[in-house]
């Protein structure tokens, strides 16, 4: 692991460590004075992991935001329940003209190093790797948590995996920046094949992926191998190896302006004529003829971007990340139709798999991800804080707790998008343990956002109307009525008060924290 | 059940599975010194023969280590080293994610089942689920290795897994054991980490110390073997530890980063046998990689991706202080695609093997499909 990651890690982690707050948490609140075990509770047998829904289904408006934001606001839920999913959806393709209110001058005027170009940026390193990642995760999830323009913010996620570049990786951390303003932020909602030329030139990816190495008298694939695996035709999407080789041969010369280079600035892109390979070449069954040049690349781009597989293999990505693991093939072949039709419109692409029966009529599909657990957790509980008063240092120690911080998978495959990745006894522990994010605006140190439970709980003071009032505006869906009698059992075997019993304001203070914890923690909150 | 500190229920070895993540490189790690042409197709980079300045450390009269592995000289000496050279599962795939997802599940083509080849083995032989840490892997998430098996559990740091006192008090997990009854989703695996939290904290093997004065080094891969072995002399009955090994994709600077990456390697497996002592006896460890690279060096001083490699099998019960290899030379016309290190060893036989000898016995059918099981001797 790089160091300068450790170095990070561990400055986070001493300044909010869960098990420091854990430890607060069990000192500021003493429960174990209300300690009591629950008769008939612990044991109970394992079983295989399923994802068949053996819960009630959620609306369709709350099953369409869970898919499409980073967790369900109650705000939005009332909007959508007021104009419709379609509209809602259309609007939110329009991202442009949905009013983020300060939300990105406050980025940039808390946040200013993941806005800097490339030689700004390396005017202070390596001395600001850290305060460039910082900068870079914090306004990533500032943007996820507080951003109108959800849909926008999950299509920067989507591509950010699909175009995956590690920050921490030599001159990673001057370069990153501006791909993700000028490549994944520009490109996110428009269309593939301008995307996929923003990316194939990108000084940040031909750096990552070793193509600045890239020359005629030695070709270096990895770019090459990568473009196809990963950003295009998908590893059976019908290349050779022998087309690996061509494609390195395209892209001999795609190279950066290194340090001290007298032709230009630092990080930009520029093309290398004398180590550029202009013999004939053959991608695909194509012939691209002698003496091309630069043009050799841009061609290969326009071939893949064109290619059925290509539109297969986004598509399959499309619906992975919208409905389940594994999506019929009809919603993928809907999706890829879009997607050639449209000439690689990204959002005619969507609307398709919006449209689909698929994503209308089915819910509780996948395991959210650790990005949509910590957003959803903040928009749910929280939706109405200002601005965490740490500059976003609490989002990042519970990000690296969860495993997902920003910009840190070191593979060009991107955070796997798979549900049985995350789903493993350690990665339940771990959103478990940080559901006690719940206790913000109690604990110091995690009182950086506010919990407004006096407006959620709205007058209820019986454990029972507590419960209700919390499923309500916490999970915003109904849950099973074998769940909540588990739930009054146990609130009433920990109190030892009856379920309609009025409550004293000090233990409704108490109770609320936890009973959020635990609704935050079902498989309510967890699936989408 | 009771506990014992010695050896795992079965009375089979303990095995720890270390996967070289990013198709580590053979031929620089246990050097085919006596081979012309590896120096001819690696004049940059190649490691010098033994007896020169920063030359190779001689194993066999044919083979070397490189100098970063010296840690691991006395073990092979003991005779509880075997390597394997030339080895490989024959995938055909260049592609790290591809190629990781078959010699995890142990099969050369898409065609074959999607569980782990561990995974169906330890299917086959589940025992009584006595403890929550039968199965484990040192981080995040499960590997495709041990996918098909009851509930392994992920756990990336033993000293921060569990909840506080005040948590368990307030009756939360109790609570979540009801909310996640089968068959909700995911109930198998979150009742797993609600008795694996228990268990943790009544075992609490992160308290144990490092034995016979085995210092491990700083980094991911020490720190995951030292928790490892807390594991094992913990009286957890811990079966299969899966560890991922990141960092081999050395496309640029080979001899840079392959010293670092060997010398982690070896410092930390030396540390382990060293904190295991006569636990040894009942450990076995395999170390493999996806694939190998190329024989030839890139202009980057690097390697691309190739196509054999190596695997480090360490324990007592090992056939050890030996390379076994049918080589396959080095010239153009022995290559695989004229420019990789062929396979002349089929990995999943070493690891058949390893089934057969000491975890207890398997059905190579099943772990293995298509596989004409052929041991190659490397356990006693």
């Amino acid at each position: 692991m790089n160091r300068n990651e450790n170095e990070l890690i561990g400055l986070l982690n001493s300044l909010h460590s869960r098990r420091d707050f854990l430890k607060l948490f069990a000192r500021g609140l003493g429960y174990s004075a209300l300690a009591g075990s629950l008769p008939g509770c612990g044991g109970g047998g394992g079983s295989s992991s399923q994802t068949t829904a053996q819960i009630p289904a959620p609306s369709a408006e709350y099953s369409a935001l869970k898919r499409t934001s980073f967790g369900v606001h109650h705000d939005e839920l009332e909007i959508i329940q007021s104009i419709g999913i379609d509209t809602y959806l259309e609007q939110q393709l329009d991202y442009q003209n949905i009013d983020d209110g300060d939300l990105y001058t406050t980025i940039q005027n808390l946040f200013p190093l993941a806005f800097q170009s490339p030689a700004q940026l390396y005017s202070g390193f390596p001395d600001n790797i850290s305060a460039i990642y910082r900068d870079m995760i914090a306004a990533t999830q500032y943007r996820q948590i507080f951003s109108k323009r959800q849909l926008y913010e999950i299509m920067v996620e989507f591509w950010s995996d699909h175009f995956n570049i590690h920050l921490l990786n030599g001159l990673g951390p001057t370069l990153k920046p501006a791909d993700d303003l000028q490549v994944i932020r520009a490109h996110a909602l428009g269309n593939f094949r301008d995307l996929l030329h923003a990316s194939a030139s990108s000084p940040s990816m031909l750096f990552y992926l070793d193509n600045f190495f890239n020359q005629a008298a030695a070709p270096n694939e990895n770019y090459a191998r990568e473009l196809m695996e990963l950003h295009t035709l998908g590893v059976d999407g019908g290349y050779t190896e022998t087309d690996v080789k061509e494609v390195a041969r395209c892209f001999t010369g795609w190279s950066i302006r290194f340090p001290n280079d007298p032709g230009g600035n630092f990080g930009e892109f520029v093309y290398i004529p004398v180590v550029h390979d202009d013999g004939e070449k053959a991608v695909l069954g194509n012939t691209i003829t002698a003496g091309g040049g630069q043009s050799d690349a841009i061609r290969v781009v326009d071939l893949l971007a064109s290619h059925p597989s290509t539109a297969q293999y986004i598509a399959t990505r499309l619906c992975r990340r919208f409905i389940s693991d594994q999506p019929a093939q009809a919603s993928i072949d809907a999706v890829a139709t879009a997607f050639t039709d449209s000439n690689g419109e990204i959002r005619d692409t969507l609307r398709a798999l919006f449209a689909s029966d698929e994503f209308q009529n089915s819910a509780d599909q996948k395991l959210i991800r650790p990005s949509e657990y910590l957003a959803a957790t903040i928009r749910s509980l929280a939706p109405h804080t200002s601005y965490p008063t740490d500059n976003g240092a609490l989002f990042a120690a519970a990000q690296s707790i969860l495993g997902q911080l920003p910009y840190n998978w070191p593979t060009p495959d991107g955070y796997p998008d798979i549900q049985s990745y995350w789903s493993s006894t350690g990665g339940l522990l771990n959103r478990w343990r940080l559901s006690f994010l719940s206790y913000a605006g109690i604990i110091p140190g995690l009182d950086v956002f506010q919990i407004d439970y006096a407006g959620m709980l709205n007058g209820a003071n019986t454990l029972a109307s507590i419960l209700d009032a919390l499923t309500a505006a916490i999970l915003m869906r109904t849950i099973a009525d074998a769940d909540r009698d588990h739930l009054l059992q146990w609130l009433t075997g920990e109190t030892g008060q009856a379920d309609d019993a009025p409550l004293a304001t000090a233990t409704i203070d108490q109770l609320a924290p936890l009973i959020a914890a635990v609704l935050n923690s079902s498989a309510y909150f967890q699936l989408r | 059940m009771a506990s014992h500190n010695t050896t795992n229920i079965t009375g089979q070895d303990i095995l720890v599975c270390i996967f070289q993540r990013g198709a580590a490189d053979g031929l620089n790690a246990v050097v085919p010194y006596t081979d012309a042409e590896y120096y001819n197709k690696r004049p940059g980079i190649a490691v010098a023969q033994p007896g020169a300045s920063n030359g190779a450390i001689d194993l066999d009269g044919s083979y070397g280590f490189h100098p970063a592995l010296e840690p691991l000289k006395p073990i092979y000496d003991a005779g509880e080293l075997a390597l394997v050279h030339a080895t490989g599962v024959p995938h055909g795939s260049r592609s790290h994610f591809s190629a990781q997802g078959l010699v995890e599940r142990g099969v050369t083509n898409n065609n074959g089942p999607n569980s782990g080849w561990l995974g169906r083995h330890l299917a086959l032989t589940s025992a009584p689920a006595t403890t929550a840490f039968r199965i484990v892997s040192i981080s995040g998430n499960v590997p495709v290795t041990l996918t098909g098996a009851t509930e392994p559990i992920a756990i990336d740091d033993i000293g921060s897994f569990g909840f506080d006192q005040g948590i368990i008090d307030s009756g939360y997990p109790d609570i979540l054991t009801n909310l996640y009854r089968s068959p909700i989703p995911f109930s198998g695996t979150a009742q797993t980490a609600l008795a694996a939290v228990d268990e943790l904290a009544t075992a609490n093997p992160g308290a144990i110390m490092p034995d016979n004065g085995a210092v491990y080094p700083t980094g991911t891969l020490g720190n995951k073997l030292k928790q490892a072995g807390q594991l094992i002399k913990s009286a957890l009955d811990v079966e299969v530890i899966c560890i991922d090994s990141d960092g081999w994709d050395h496309h640029e600077n080979l001899p840079n980063f392959i010293q670092q990456s060997l010398g982690e390697l070896a410092n930390s497996l030396s540390a382990f046998h060293t904190d295991m002592g006569n636990r040894m006896q009942n450990i076995t460890i395999m170390v493999h990689t996806e694939f190998g690279r190329r024989v030839a060096q890139n202009a980057s001083l690097g390697v691309d991706h190739g196509t054999a490699s190596l695997a480090y099998v360490i324990g007592g019960n090992v056939n050890g202080g030996q390379v076994f290899s049918q080589w396959p030379g080095l010239h153009d016309q022995d290559l695989e695609m004229n420019e990789d290190l062929k396979i002349t060893t089929d990995l999943r036989n070493v690891l058949g093997e390893l089934l057969m000898q000491r975890l207890g016995g398997t059905d190579i059918n099943t772990v293995f499909p298509g596989l004409s099981y052929t041991p190659v001797g490397v356990f006693t």
